[in-house]
């Protein structure tokens, strides 16, 4: 397309007064020479608005707006999809961060007017990357209560849906079990087992294809194009698909790490054992029964967290012991009852039975023979005392689960390995992806065949407002093999994990990236002929989005990218773009900065900033009147993970003073939204102390801060104190050359 | 010997089903042990065991502590744990029960509360109202020669009380209709014995 | 005809979700808030458990998801005030309260600077004061002004003299808006327990018996303290602090259900006091520490610190000195085996979760006793996500909201034929 730039310059809300208009408008008209700029006291008001539409019906197709942040005023600068808007944030993180009128302060506003126009003049309209008939169908592996729903709940949305189960029939472990807890209103009877029900639901739905004992071989590609084969029957199916569920399960914990408590002694059993015995009828007999509460959970020789499903699990079959034999005594010896929710009804009502509920230490309890039988010993914290319940028939360990994702060796990917260790030599590696080769997926991906692993091996998300969170796009983990839960919560988990699936489905086929970039269609290209095979993006991508030829290529799936940019960040012969965001792009707005020479003492420092975090977080500094120095220039990125160290280069090689990194929190409870793009970037900037050595400048005049969204009454002192560190360490020398 | 043996009166299913069946012993079922009784009882500190404890010895079938126990005759029907229990339990009722439970399993002369509560009846009904002076005496002579050396001890008591006309030594008015009353409490005893 | 669009009731982190999920999957979405700002509860929060990171941060991706989703139409200051018709074919009158701002209200505050009214700000739950025409809170969005048209002077329009925009219009109507939908989703979020209805806790008789979602506003930077927790009545900070846990909840004087979140939601107050105050010590009186799954973790840490005195117990009676406004609650110290006086500077009550849903129509949708929609949407075309639905934390509720948006468009499929 052939650019038609008009700039506009909004006077309205101090700016007019705070800043220099004339000497901006003389920027954009003799620096960039841009013939159509205006001037209006309330752009963002109708008759503002108007003006710009009246000049984008005369032609003008790429509108540079400066006035407020881009996150305000969203709407009514949004001139459809065939005309690019680029944002001039003079408001917030100019005129309301400065004194208004001074040389300095009009400065900053025209270097943000040299790098909003830069980008203008160089970025593209992007252009959805289509696949070619994308599949629409969803993929759910395994057959268990949470598979099953996902499936059928996929269905009902009307898609079309493969369900892999690797045993014979569905029905996972809630197949087996007798009934099930309360799940619905008044939440105090047994569930019927509704997995036949849900079985044959799933049979009679013609949109809903099952391979019983069937495992997955193989999956290759990405969303939309997905490549499933399926080992089944002695055979191999394939299947195209368009997003997966991956609901595999948990096991129960191994009852033979739990003799401590007793495991190994006649009739000590778990609970699995309990619903075996209950299917085959041999409760009837069954008088005097103890429970024995996390057994192995919450236990740091065991299962350091809380199963969140074993309170319940003894309830129901305190109740339906009860109901074999109405003699049946039962006692439960917990730590905390943990019936949460509308569940403490259920504990109510199961206290009605007249179960009898003993407050103690685990481990701390004992099992013992007790004359042919069981006893178990232990003290009663609430009574205050050492008990024995003897005469017992059957002592019941409430075992807990661990995810099936968990069980499996760990992948080493050689490579990797290999370079892990070197740059351990230099102590800055990012951690790499734990991938558990459990045998579910198969993936045909570089990084890996599972989905990545994290504490206690659950591929879990990692964001409380995100629990779908992925680092495998179109692949989203329900029930308990994500997360240790009660069973409503599988179910509302699979239901909402269908949901996820089919939104990436639709997604594909319009082009557009899922979470947390939605709906952008722009996609990084890459230019192979400048490959070096180096490897870095395959390595740093924290979607394992790019896969590898034999000879090191990188392979990009497009429908796994996320768009983040952490390739084109990663890449040292820079051959990845986006239309809209590239590193000539973001290089060539720092380089339009203008640096003043030394004798000026006007130091000049660039600040990177993750745009989700740290740019809102700056807007919110200039919604408080803060102030903070006015040597900085902001340029947002997507993340820091694009971040590529060519611009911190070319910044301190055209004389920048200092480069300032603002990213997200990083680590085990990280908060970047694109996983490791903050660690990635910090870990660029200890490597490019080597750069700044060969230019003969100190590293100190790059730095890094980990900063959140709430951290604006923090920054402007990040800011001031950076200043200072640049104050003592002088000028850049390296400016005028 | 089985453990069970060596804790015989412990953890007796039997007897916590026994006490579970008598008027609103259901309830008991349902204390889930939060403790709030305790602190709102006001005779907390004259109980062996209190509120929250009595219910889980019961729970636990603790035979010899329930037996043994002066709660239930220390309860002053002040309501209070009841309005407030999370569970709803009507815990003054379970306590009125339980009380009935031990009067007849035991008698009133086991306990001292329980003695004391006979008292206070006879002397209500015998009047239609309260005599405190009369209570007191009639109680201590009951209760026998070293009750009688307690009461001295509580003369300072006492004696204010009785200059204050707390303590009224002459009886006062019989009520209209004690007939009645007696026929309501009659009534009420048949009831009880029919296990209402 | 089957309408395909679906109506979401309440923007906080559940209605948004649900919105942009449904949104996102390609149908359309009304969003109706009656707060003039989106994010409801969690935008109040200082923290997440377990990870103690802020909620604006989520927030911000999804109003970042939300302006440029052309798919979702939203409303500020807005009611549902009718519901007729069936799954597929609701048909739903909004009524918009004035704002007395309009959109082109540009943000740049002239107005506060001129306004010589103020108002108990409800964004801190009554800690402080704002003016009569207020920005909501620093993350609001949108970012638009507001007038609190009870708390205005009578006569004074300043605000409006003062306005460059004529953004002010202080004749604003109420306005109503019809909608045609084919699903409706309840996610209206709950409010903290009434405090005051548990008498002998005192709150709102003693000044240092406060409520947890008191304290998030006192942790939070931007609150009516700066971040600093300190104590009502003086402004001191304390050095013990006391938590109340089933505060309401558990009780079938109040609340018999259990709220699911106070226990966290204590844990992670214990972790904002340890980090103002190094010496603070802090008590924390229980019956069940209900900590699932990984949030085991969490507490497993907070435990583990020393100063942090856990006591099985449920709190009977907290009186006040008045002369210090030191606090001393009675609880059974069950370890111990007796009664026990606590004395203490500040009190926390960890009152639970009550649904503020309002006016269900009960023909067409389920409510529980305890306010909560339990219908399933994909069957009656009505229901709840999130704590409208039942109590739980923040990730359980996007969970839910989640799957609440796939019940919301299977109804819309098949729904109405």
């Amino acid at each position: 397309m052939t650019k038609k730039q008009a700039v506009y310059f909004c006077t309205g809300c101090g700016l007019g007064e705070a800043l220099d208009i004339p000497a901006l408008v003389k920027v954009a008209k003799s620096e960039f020479k841009i013939q159509d700029v205006k001037e209006h006291p309330f752009l963002c008001g109708p008759e503002g608005v108007a003006l710009i539409k009246k000049d984008i019906e005369a032609g003008v197709n790429t509108v540079s707006i400066a006035a407020c942040s881009e996150r305000v005023c969203y709407d009514v600068f949004n001139f459809g999809p065939s005309i690019i808007v680029e944002r001039i944030p003079l408001r917030e993180r100019v005129a309301w961060v400065q004194e208004p009128g001074d040389e300095d302060t009009n400065m900053m506003a025209e270097d943000y007017v040299r790098m909003g126009l830069s980008r203008a003049k160089v970025t593209e309209l992007p252009e959805p990357f289509l696949v070619e008939n994308p599949s629409k169908t969803i993929l759910v592996v395994g057959g268990g209560l949470a598979g099953m729903t996902a499936a059928l709940e996929a269905a009902k949305a009307g898609y079309d849906v493969v369900l892999v189960e690797k045993e014979a029939q569905l029905g996972g472990w809630a197949g087996k079990v007798y009934k099930l807890p309360p799940l619905v209103e008044p939440f105090t009877d047994l569930a019927e087992n509704n997995i036949p029900a849900l079985a044959k639901a799933i049979e009679d739905n013609p949109r809903i294809k099952v391979y019983t004992g069937a495992t997955m071989e193989s999956i290759a590609g990405g969303p939309g194009v997905f490549n499933a084969k399926i080992k089944h029957g002695g055979g191999t199916a394939e299947e195209k698909v368009g997003a997966i569920v991956l609901a595999t399960g948990a096991r129960p914990y191994d009852p033979k790490k739990l003799t401590y408590l007793g495991y190994g002694k006649t009739n000590v059993v778990t609970h699995a054992e309990v619903e075996e015995m209950a299917k085959n009828g041999k409760l009837k007999e069954v008088k005097r029964v103890a429970f024995i509460q996390c057994a192995g959970s919450r236990d740091p020789e065991h299962l350091p967290y809380c199963s969140a499903a074993c309170c319940v699990e003894t309830l129901k079959q305190a109740v339906y012991l009860k109901e074999f034999n109405p003699d049946a005594q039962v006692y439960i010896f917990y730590k905390d009852i943990r019936a949460t929710g509308k569940y403490e009804y259920f504990y109510k009502a199961v206290q009605q039975t007249g179960a009898v509920f003993i407050k103690t230490e685990i481990p701390g309890v004992q099992v013992l023979e007790d004359g042919g039988k069981l006893a178990v010993a232990g003290k009663d914290i609430i009574l205050g005392e050492d008990v024995t319940i003897g005469d017992l028939d059957l002592v019941v360990l409430a075992n807990g689960m661990q995810t099936n994702a968990a069980f499996g060796e760990e992948v080493v990917l050689e490579d990797a390995e290999a370079e892990a260790a070197a740059a351990k030599e230099e102590e800055a590696a990012v951690k790499l992806d734990q991938i558990i080769k459990s045998n579910m997926l198969n993936l045909v991906y570089r990084q890996g065949p599972e989905m990545p692993a994290l504490k206690y091996g659950f591929p879990d998300s990692h964001f409380i407002c995100f629990p779908y969170e992925t680092r495998r796009t179109g692949i989203y983990a329900a029930g308990v093999v994500r997360a240790t839960m009660q069973v409503p919560a599988a179910i509302e988990d699979a239901t909402g994990a269908a949901l996820k699936a089919i939104q990436c489905v639709e997604a594909v086929a319009r082009g557009e990236a899922v979470h947390p970039r939605s709906g952008d269609i722009s996609y990084p290209e890459f230019n192979m002929n400048r490959c070096t095979q180096c490897k870095r993006c395959t390595e740093e991508c924290p979607f394992g989005a790019i896969n590898e030829d034999e000879k090191a290529n990188p392979l990009p799936e497009r429908t796994r990218c996320r768009r983040c940019g952490t390739c084109m960040g990663a890449c040292p012969e820079r051959i990845i773009s986006f239309k809209n965001y590239s590193v000539p792009m973001i290089g060539g707005m720092a380089k339009s900065i203008e640096v003043p020479e030394e004798e000026e003492e006007k130091p000049r420092i660039l600040i990177f900033a993750c745009e989700n975090d740290a740019i809102p977080a700056l807007d919110m500094a200039g919604i408080g009147r803060m102030k903070y120095s006015a040597w900085v220039r902001v340029i947002p990125l997507r993340c820091l993970g694009s971040l590529n160290l060519v611009w911190i280069s070319d910044a301190m090689s055209s004389g920048i003073d200092g480069v300032m990194l603002l990213g997200c929190r990083h680590g085990e409870d990280y908060q970047c939204h694109f996983i490791k793009g903050s660690e990635l970037a910090e870990i660029r900037l200890s490597k490019v102390s080597e750069t700044l050595d060969r230019l003969g400048l100190e590293s100190e005049r790059c730095r890094f801060h980990q900063v959140s969204i709430m951290d604006y009454y923090r920054i402007p002192k990040l800011i001031e104190d950076f200043v200072a560190k640049i104050d003592e360490l002088g000028p850049n020398p390296m400016k005028g050359f | 010997m089985t453990a069970a043996n060596n804790q015989a009166s412990r953890y007796d299913p039997a007897f916590a089903n026994e006490l579970y069946s008598i008027e609103n012993g259901h309830y008991i079922k349902q204390c889930m042990q939060c403790g709030l009784c305790v602190v709102t009882c006001p005779a907390r500190h004259l109980m062996d065991l209190q509120p929250r404890k009595y219910f889980k010895a019961i729970q636990a079938g603790d035979r010899d502590r329930v037996l043994k126990a002066n709660t239930p005759w220390l309860c002053t029907s002040c309501n209070l744990c009841t309005v407030r229990c999370p569970r709803g339990i009507p815990i003054i009722d379970v306590m009125h029960g339980m009380k009935l439970y031990l009067a007849q399993k035991q008698g009133v002369k086991s306990a001292p509360g329980a003695l004391f509560s006979k008292t206070f009846f006879d002397v209500m009904l015998k009047r239609g109202r309260q005599w405190e002076a009369w209570l007191t005496q009639m109680y201590f002579l009951k209760a026998g020669p070293s009750a009688i050396k307690d009461a001295l001890k509580m003369m300072d008591v006492a004696q204010p009380m009785v200059l204050k006309r707390r303590l009224p030594l002459a009886p006062a008015k019989t009520i209209k209709g004690k007939s009645q009353l007696k026929k309501i409490y009659e009534k009420a005893a048949a009831l009880a014995k029919e296990g209402h | 005809m089957a309408n395909k669009s679906i109506l979401v009731i309440g923007g906080g982190i559940s209605g948004l979700t649900t919105a942009l999920e449904a949104a996102e999957v390609g149908y359309e979405v009304y969003l109706v808030e009656k707060n003039p700002y989106l994010g409801g509860r969690v935008a109040q929060m200082h923290h997440y458990f377990p990870k103690l990171c802020p909620p604006n941060c989520g927030l911000e991706i999804n109003f970042k998801r939300l302006r440029g989703n052309p798919r979702i139409k939203f409303f500020t200051c807005a009611e549902v005030e009718q519901i007729s018709g069936q799954k597929g074919d609701f048909d739903v009158t909004v009524k918009v309260n004035p704002r007395y701002v309009k959109p082109e209200c540009t943000a740049c505050g002239e107005c506060v600077a001129v306004c010589p009214a103020e108002r108990a700000n409800t964004f801190n739950y009554g800690l402080d004061n704002t003016k009569a025409v207020y920005l909501p809170h620093p993350f609001a969005f949108p970012l638009k002004y507001v007038i609190d048209r009870d708390a205005c002077a009578d006569g004074c329009r300043k605000c409006v003299e003062a306005c460059k925009y004529n953004a002010i219009d202080l004749d604003m109507e109420v306005e109503t808006v019809h909608l045609k939908v084919g699903a409706i989703v309840y996610a209206t979020g709950w409010q903290p327990y009434d405090a005051t209805k548990i008498s002998y806790y005192g709150f709102g008789r003693h000044k240092n018996v406060i409520t947890n979602v008191m304290l998030e506003r006192l942790a939070v930077p931007n609150g009516p303290t700066g971040g600093r927790i300190v104590r009502p009545s003086d402004g001191k900070e304390p050095e013990t602090i006391a938590f109340v846990q089933c505060a309401g909840s558990r009780d079938e004087n109040h609340q018999p259900y259990c709220s699911q979140v106070c226990c966290l939601a204590s844990l992670k107050h214990i972790t904002y006091i340890r980090e103002n105050n190094p010496n603070a010590k802090i008590y924390v009186f229980y019956i069940d520490i209900r900590a699932l799954g990984k949030y085991e973790d969490f507490y497993t840490k907070v435990a583990n610190d020393e100063n942090v005195i856990f006591i099985k117990g449920k709190v009977g009676e907290i009186t006040e000195d008045p002369a210090t406004g030191d606090l001393t609650l009675e609880t059974e110290d069950q370890g111990a085996g007796q009664v026990v006086q606590q004395t203490v500077n500040l009190v926390v009550l960890a009152t639970g979760m009550a649904p503020s849903v309002t006016a269900v129509p009960a023909e067409l949708a389920v409510v529980d006793a305890g306010g909560f929609v339990i219908s399933d949407i994909a069957q009656t075309g009505i229901g709840g996500a999130g704590c409208a639905h039942k109590p739980m934390e923040v990730s359980a509720s996007v969970r839910d909201a989640t799957a609440a948006a796939l019940k919301a468009v299977q109804a819309v499929v098949g729904g109405g034929k």
